[in-house]
């Protein structure tokens, strides 16, 4: 297919679902974490909001209940446990495949 | 992105019971065709480290849209598969719930909403590679196109299920729940696009990883390969 349709389509996929977003920013109460924003919309509504679609200060957090819980260090060795699990696998099948290559 | 944030006994006895149902039925089946067809080893050290990613990343609030999550659920459809890809969002869904992100009686429902994003992204992606498409506009519209189904589908199920101790009637609880749906769909273009970035980066040096003939045999008649 010619690349300028692939890349039109998705542009208009972009553009269609930007906007659908837009509108569910605002109907939901605008800038508010989404936890809140979800518990607040099926309580009371639809309730028009503003706000900064991006808050550079704010940074990246971890999810309230695991920052509120004291779950964080729960979390990281969670995420350990299975990298290690993962990669430990992905390392001895690489190993131990005849041929060694990358076939699926 | 899409998840349902609400806390035990938000919905009725028999939404929980029905969803959960459900999403046992859907593991069950899931479970039988692994176990039928089989799959490769690789695969499954694959979805072992895509697990660690999507639940990593399941816990991260990002500032963007007033706050969300990404979940990488369209980019574990794609490299893991849609049957590896289902067990995958079960067990980060177990483990989020564990840490209290999402009900423990939720986890039926939130599964299948998961699941969703991982096989539409995963058929999506491979329809459109099949169509003839470059691998990043495959990988962003399958991976967008896919979450977007679970907002659709996430909306649907609290919609049926209604909410406790909500002072909407049902109509208003479908147009609220249709702004949470629409917020999903903007949160999906992100996702969507840092999916075929990585998937793009992914088959370029290892198309192997995301079983891409058509980039293998470019890649080999190229000699770009890692």
């Amino acid at each position: 297919m010619d690349r300028w349709k692939q890349y039109g389509s998705f542009l208009g996929l972009v553009v269609a679902f930007t906007g659908i977003g837009l509108w569910g920013f605002t109907a939901t109460g605008g800038a508010l974490p989404y936890g809140k924003r979800f518990a607040k919309t099926v309580q009371r509504g639809v309730q028009d909001g503003g706000g900064p679609l991006v808050d550079v200060g704010r940074g990246v957090v971890i999810a309230g209940p695991i920052r509120q819980g004291g779950l964080v260090l729960e979390w990281v060795a969670l995420v350990a446990l299975l990298s290690a699990v993962g990669i430990g696998l992905y390392v001895y099948v690489d190993r131990t495949r005849i041929g060694g290559g990358g076939s699926r | 992105m899409a998840h349902i944030h609400l806390g035990e006994g938000s919905f009725p006895l028999w939404a929980l019971a029905l969803w959960t149902a459900l999403g046992i039925g859907l593991i069950a089946l899931v479970t039988y065709r692994i176990r039928k067809k089989g799959v490769d080893p690789s695969r499954i050290a694959l979805a072992g480290i895509a697990a660690a990613a999507s639940f990593a990343v399941f816990q991260l609030n990002v500032p963007v849209w007033g706050g969300i999550h990404m979940n990488f659920t369209a980019l574990v459809g794609i490299l893991a598969g849609p049957l590896l890809g289902t067990i995958i969002a079960l067990v980060v869904n177990v483990f989020s719930a564990a840490l209290g992100h999402g009900a423990i009686g939720l986890l039926g429902a939130n599964t299948l909403v998961n699941a969703t994003e991982v096989i539409g992204a995963y058929y999506g992606f491979r329809w459109l590679r099949s169509a003839d498409w470059d691998t990043f506009p495959a990988a962003a519209s399958g991976a967008t196109a896919g979450l977007a189904a679970g907002a659709i589908l996430m909306a649907v199920i609290i919609v049926v299920s209604g909410v406790n101790n909500s002072a909407l009637p049902r109509t208003d609880l479908a147009i609220a729940v249709a702004g949470m749906a629409g917020l999903n769909f903007g949160v999906a273009v992100i996702e969507g696009l840092l999916t075929g970035f990585i998937v793009r980066f992914l088959a370029a040096i290892r198309p192997d990883l995301i079983g891409d003939e058509a980039e293998s045999k470019r890649t080999d008649a190229t000699g770009v390969n890692a």
